[in-house]
């Protein structure tokens, strides 16, 4: 029973970090707190399910096309919204307007959703979706496990595109410090307009691990912001390393204490972990300093 | 026109509010007509305490729902256990404060985004807690619907809201005021200058946090039944943060202005474009965060620059505050 539990725990967790991976990604570069990222999660999920709805494709097989969406839509974004940000130097100042500016955008995207396609509660049910798989007395769903390891997948693909690329390099280096990396002859820009497009990109992909394991509605992105923000300050600010460790800690607490006090208060023990470690470790949990 | 100071603002104001405190008295209004002035009323105290944190102090507090939606249930149950008015929307407003030492204390000596970040989490904890808690609709007892009467929620709400006002007023000329705008433009000077940044981060979101739970007593008192989870939707977040920036914030004049806007704009929107009204608001508000961040109160300033009015006020000269 415990570990049912935590296999539960632990494959929610990774999707709680791929959540948070596209946030803490923009923040740390861009230093824009997005407030529209789960929403955005909910577009890249609305994607996978139309392209499986109207044209019966597999969600799993229709990654590339939704990614490819996904990035397009970040460029487009960048370019339109958040582009006038980037003349405010204060950081400060930045955090806050692009908080004002994602909070519009949420608005009107989701009204858009919510008049084009209604707020019913969608999700894509495949021929596999239900059957599970059991590993000695552990229940195993096949899309959980698929979207776990999708998950892990694109987590892995970020730290090595962050770690080995010379875009990874100019990421890291707007990071530390953009004025630095301008004078340096870093086009930051661009860094920035490609960084907006991964991020739109993991987005996508946490749709789909969304949109298959569990369901999207047109205002169901906040419910994800919330657990994304949570990953975020539990890994410290803006970094992407302990994510996939800040994400398996907030899903194996909140599963241990659902199945302790009950489901209703689910959303508490983020909390509570999330004002403990502000409390104690503000830096984040798993960097030393 | 942005000058709250001078005594022709002042009087400007009086009138206002003796016209609206006159008005039941003269005219028979209909209900829409109080509907919609009692959710103005309402709009101004949220959007300026929003304000006060937001605008004067540079703390931008994305949760403002966890606190109302605080102030209207606790107000709630206390009313049905049968305590008086006054004690119910005092025991609201208390618990939002409570609330806000919870996030308060752990964030605020945080960098400014912990604690944002922090309201929004509470908020959207608050809402599916509720939800999951509280899932039906709950009921003032039956004698309330049948004696229900706009006069007293009226004059309750245009008190409050000129109180609201009149505090901002007292609050920014104070010495309070002077560390807020010094914490706001720079707080590490603000540090290095001897002011305890924390001690007057705190003081002012309690004061904020008890403004919108008072907020949410008013609410409680007027609408008697409604879903209890509803009221820590973002709506409730939004709509006085887009009052407040679209008015101007950082001016006290300006949430004002913005909810009055937002209150007209939404009664006119909402008939004739439904959904896509929420679209139009939004669009208009990230317009305004991009091209004139102060707000209306900014562009009214701009055009006394160019119209050459600009001289006549700057000889009093406290204008740069507003």
């Amino acid at each position: 029973m415990f570990i049912q539990v935590l296999s539960y725990g632990i494959m929610i967790g990774a999707i709680y970090g791929l959540v948070g991976s596209g946030l803490a990604l923009m923040f740390g570069v861009m230093k824009y707190l997005n407030i529209a990222h789960g929403t955005f999660i909910m577009l890249g999920g609305y994607a996978s399910y139309w392209l499986f709805t109207l044209w019966g494709l597999d969600p799993f097989k229709s990654i590339p096309l939704v990614l490819l969406i996904m990035f397009t839509m970040g460029i487009v974004v960048y370019k339109i919204v958040f582009s006038p940000l980037v003349k405010v130097f204060h950081v400060g100042e930045r955090i806050q307007n692009s908080m004002l500016i994602t909070f519009g955008l949420l608005l009107i995207i989701d009204n858009t959703v919510t008049w084009l396609w209604t707020s019913d509660v969608r999700s894509i049910t495949t021929s596999y979706t239900g059957s599970t798989f059991r590993l000695y007395s552990v229940n195993l769903p096949y899309n959980s496990l698929i979207g776990f390891g999708l998950a892990l997948l694109a987590l892995l693909c970020l730290h090595l595109i962050i770690n080995n690329t010379y875009y990874g390099k100019s990421i890291r280096a707007t990071t530390q410090d953009w004025e630095g990396a301008t004078l340096m002859g870093i086009n930051v820009d661009y860094t920035y307009l490609i960084s907006s497009g991964v991020t739109f990109a993991l987005s996508g992909v946490a749709g789909i691990v969304i949109a298959t394991s569990y369901s999207i509605t047109p205002s169901g992105g906040l419910e994800w912001l919330l657990k994304a923000m949570i990953v975020l300050v539990l890994a410290g600010e803006g970094k992407t390393k302990g994510i996939l460790a800040a994400g398996l800690f907030l899903g194996v607490v909140e599963a241990v204490g659902v199945s302790l006090v009950g489901s209703a208060y689910r959303e508490v023990f983020g909390l509570l972990a999330f004002i403990l470690v502000l409390l104690f470790r503000p830096q984040g949990l798993f960097t030393e300093r | 026109m942005a000058c709250l100071h001078s005594w022709k603002t002042f009087l400007t104001g009086a009138i206002a509010v003796v016209f609206l405190a006159l008005l039941p008295l003269l005219a028979d209004m209909g209900d829409d007509t109080m509907n919609l002035l009692i959710m103005l009323f309402i709009y101004i105290i949220l959007a300026e305490s929003w304000n006060l944190m937001g605008g004067y102090t540079g703390l931008y507090n994305i949760g403002m729902a966890a606190f109302f939606g605080c102030g209207v249930l606790i107000t709630h149950f206390v009313l049905i256990a049968g305590a008086p008015l006054y004690i119910a929307v005092l025991g609201g407003a208390v618990s939002a404060v409570l609330l806000a030492g919870v996030i308060g204390i752990p964030t605020l000596k945080l960098k400014g985004f912990y604690f944002s970040i922090a309201t929004l989490a509470l908020a959207e904890v608050l809402r599916i807690t509720v939800g999951n808690l509280f899932p039906r609709t709950v009921w003032m007892p039956s004698e309330w619907f049948v004696n229900f009467n706009f006069i007293p929620r009226y004059y309750l709400s245009l008190g409050m809201a000129v109180i609201t006002v009149l505090i901002m007023y007292i609050l920014v000329n104070s010495k309070l005021g002077l560390a807020l705008f010094a914490i706001r433009d720079d707080e590490e000077a603000a540090k290095v200058s001897g002011i305890n940044v924390f001690k007057y981060k705190i003081i002012v979101f309690f004061i904020s946090s008890f403004l919108t739970g008072l907020a949410g007593g008013i609410y409680t008192y007027y609408r008697l039944s409604f879903l209890p989870f509803s009221q820590f939707t973002p709506h409730w977040t939004f709509e006085p943060l887009m009052a407040a920036s679209i008015g101007g914030a950082g001016t006290i004049l300006g949430p004002v202005l913005g909810s009055i806007l937002l209150v007209v704009i939404q009664d006119w929107f909402s008939l004739n474009l439904g959904q896509a009204h929420y679209i139009v608001l939004g669009t208009i508000f990230i317009l305004m965060v991009i091209f004139s961040p102060g707000g209306i109160i900014q562009l009214v300033n701009k055009a006394y620059h160019i119209s050459g009015l600009y001289k006549v006020r700057k000889k009093r000269n406290r204008v740069e505050l507003f």
